[in-house]
């Protein structure tokens, strides 16, 4: 069998090896976006790369839709990128093939394939089978990447133009964060009386190398911070290593935001707060009183 | 008259979902709603029928069975589309492609205009639904009707024949812009809904909803995707309440508990 990932990112084809490697199966990579740039790394996790230096989605979208058509994928997978839930929708449709996001696994049984998918906005997990050929799509960092192969041949290819045209590129604003990407994450909630109080739990984040995120009050109903740091079920979905949770009460609408989180630290002076029973570490005491203390000591630590 | 169609599904709630003792979910026994996402869509969708003077109609697959059940939630999610200004609705409900996937959701908004005989410059989604959150529907249709295709559009307009939007992707925001027809998928910066009216509702309880089987389209897509098992997350935490006589006592177990997770380094 024949599967091609589709990289958006370098770290993908490490990852999507890992997935295809369970597959017996012969695989190749189509790298867009910025693993395109790195043509050289991304190589050498598959036996053949193609590069599409581009981030169009009708560009990605024509050139995996010629691709399973002339190379016969059975198989296609990649990561839930945004540009890439955009191509591959239209390679789905257009080649009326099956297709699956937000899974975290995968396995191929004879001529289809089962996944596990996240669901009803991430608070179930759904296995469904569907027949191949089919496209999957993982959640972002589902896995490790595996380890390296070697050196793959490159093929460069040439990206098709589209109707759409893009007019203007504009970097998300300065103070407009990627929380998707943080390793730690502080999280912010009612529990804080002013804006300006915010500044506790910036000062954390900042020595800790981590990101600020909120809950939908502080940045739908308050304003105190911007939209791109809303975590929840209408906000974004993290996966950071730690989450500290200062002054939230653990609403299942924003928890279900930090689930994939490996460890939450709960601070709330509330014993009874239901953060408490979705959170490894829990220390019940006042925010205003604890996070001086907790910063202090990490200072001394870190020598910062 | 030209004519803009929103996409409105009336999804599993996943505000109400119920976990068996074993794990699992029945998904028969969780209400639908209208998807919090095509809100906005419907929003922007009337914002634009009202500047442009075209007709909008709205089109509803039904995914989750059985119709006989959930016929009241569906036509409840119609409803509230009527009510915000849209002019009527077509709803496709038949217990042959449900539970659906997006294929046949696909198909089936497809062949629903085609035999209306709706052509429409524009039709609107939201960028995804709240119960598979998968982002696929708009980009499969537009992939079958030939159309253009822009997708998570926090802003949007239409002049001269040209869609023009800012997509909201991770790290940057682009504005692009692509002839008509297009679909355009919005996500929930692009608008803030407010409930429909009293006497809005009212007046939607008039407006035309024609309701059609997949015999009546002359056949739909199957879905393919199989459903093995739906299971509730189990939150397995540790659940540790750290205790001590002072705040620094605490402070410094919690720094040696993350330190020996791993998710801290000194």
């Amino acid at each position: 069998m024949k599967v091609l990932g589709v990289a958006y990112e370098p770290r993908d084809a490490g990852e999507l090896l890992r997935a295809a490697s369970s597959l017996n199966a012969e695989f190749h990579i189509l790298a867009a976006g910025r693993a395109a740039e790195n043509a050289e790394e991304v190589s050498k996790y598959a036996s053949k790369a193609y590069i599409l230096k581009t981030k169009s989605p009708y560009s990605i979208f024509k050139a995996v839709e010629s691709l399973v058509k002339q190379e016969g994928y059975k198989l296609v997978i990649g990561e839930g990128y945004r540009n890439l839930r955009d191509a591959l929708s239209r390679v789905a449709g257009s080649l009326n093939m099956p297709m699956a996001t937000d899974a975290y696994s995968l396995e191929v049984s004879g001529e289809s394939v089962v996944v596990v998918r996240g669901f009803l906005s991430e608070r179930a997990r759904m296995k469904v089978e569907v027949p191949l050929p089919a496209i999957v799509l993982f959640t972002q960092r589902f896995t490790e990447p595996a380890e390296p192969l070697g050196h793959g041949s490159i093929v460069e290819l040439k990206p098709e133009e589209g109707p759409e045209r893009v007019v203007e590129v504009k970097p998300k604003a300065v103070g407009e964060v990627n929380l998707e990407e943080a390793e730690i994450i502080v999280g912010v909630g009612r529990g804080f009386r002013s804006k300006e109080d915010l500044k506790l739990a910036f000062e954390l984040a900042e020595l800790l190398g981590g990101q600020v995120g909120c809950t939908r009050p502080i940045a739908a109903d308050l304003k105190w911070l911007s939209e791109d740091r809303w975590i929840g079920i209408s906000g974004k979905r993290v996966s950071p290593k730690l989450y500290i949770a200062v002054g939230i009460s653990g609403s299942p609408q924003h928890m279900s935001g930090v689930q994939n989180a490996r460890i939450i630290v709960a601070v709330n002076k509330d014993k009874s707060a239901p953060i408490f029973k979705q959170a490894d570490y829990g220390v019940v005491a006042d925010l205003y009183q604890f996070l001086p203390v907790l910063i202090r000591k990490l200072r001394e630590k870190l020598g910062r | 008259m030209d004519v803009i169609a929103v996409l409105v599904k009336a999804s599993l709630n996943p505000d109400v979902i119920r976990v068996e003792p074993d794990g699992s979910i029945d998904v028969k026994s969780i209400p639908l709603k209208i998807s919090d996402i095509d809100r906005n869509a419907v929003e922007e969708a009337v914002r634009l029928k009202q500047k442009l003077g075209w007709k909008l109609i709205a089109v509803s697959v039904a995914t989750w069975g059985p119709i006989s059940a959930r016929m009241k939630d569906l036509k409840l999610a119609v409803q509230e589309a009527l009510a915000k200004g849209v002019d009527e609705a077509i709803v496709v409900a038949d217990d042959s492609i449900t539970p659906g996937d997006q294929l046949t959701t696909a198909h089936a908004i497809k062949t629903a205009l085609e035999r209306e005989g709706v052509r429409p410059k524009l039709i609107l989604a939201g960028e995804a639904t709240i119960d598979e959150v998968s982002s696929q529907v708009p980009g499969r249709l537009a992939a079958l009707l030939g159309y253009n295709y822009i997708s998570f559009a926090r802003r949007l307009e239409v002049e001269g024949g040209k869609v023009i939007a800012e997509r909201d992707l991770e790290d940057y925001v682009e504005v692009v812009e692509a002839p008509l027809p297009a679909v355009v998928s919005v996500t929930q910066e692009i608008n803030d809904p407010r409930p429909p009216t009293l006497l809005q509702i009212r007046r939607a309880a008039r407006k035309p909803v024609k309701t059609v089987t997949s015999s009546e389209l002359g056949g739909l897509e199957k879905p393919r995707r199989r459903i093995l098992e739906v299971r509730g997350i189990q939150v397995k935490r540790k659940q540790v309440i750290l205790e001590g006589d002072s705040l620094e006592e605490i402070a410094e177990k919690l720094i040696e508990a993350l330190v020996k997770e791993g998710v801290l380094r000194l």
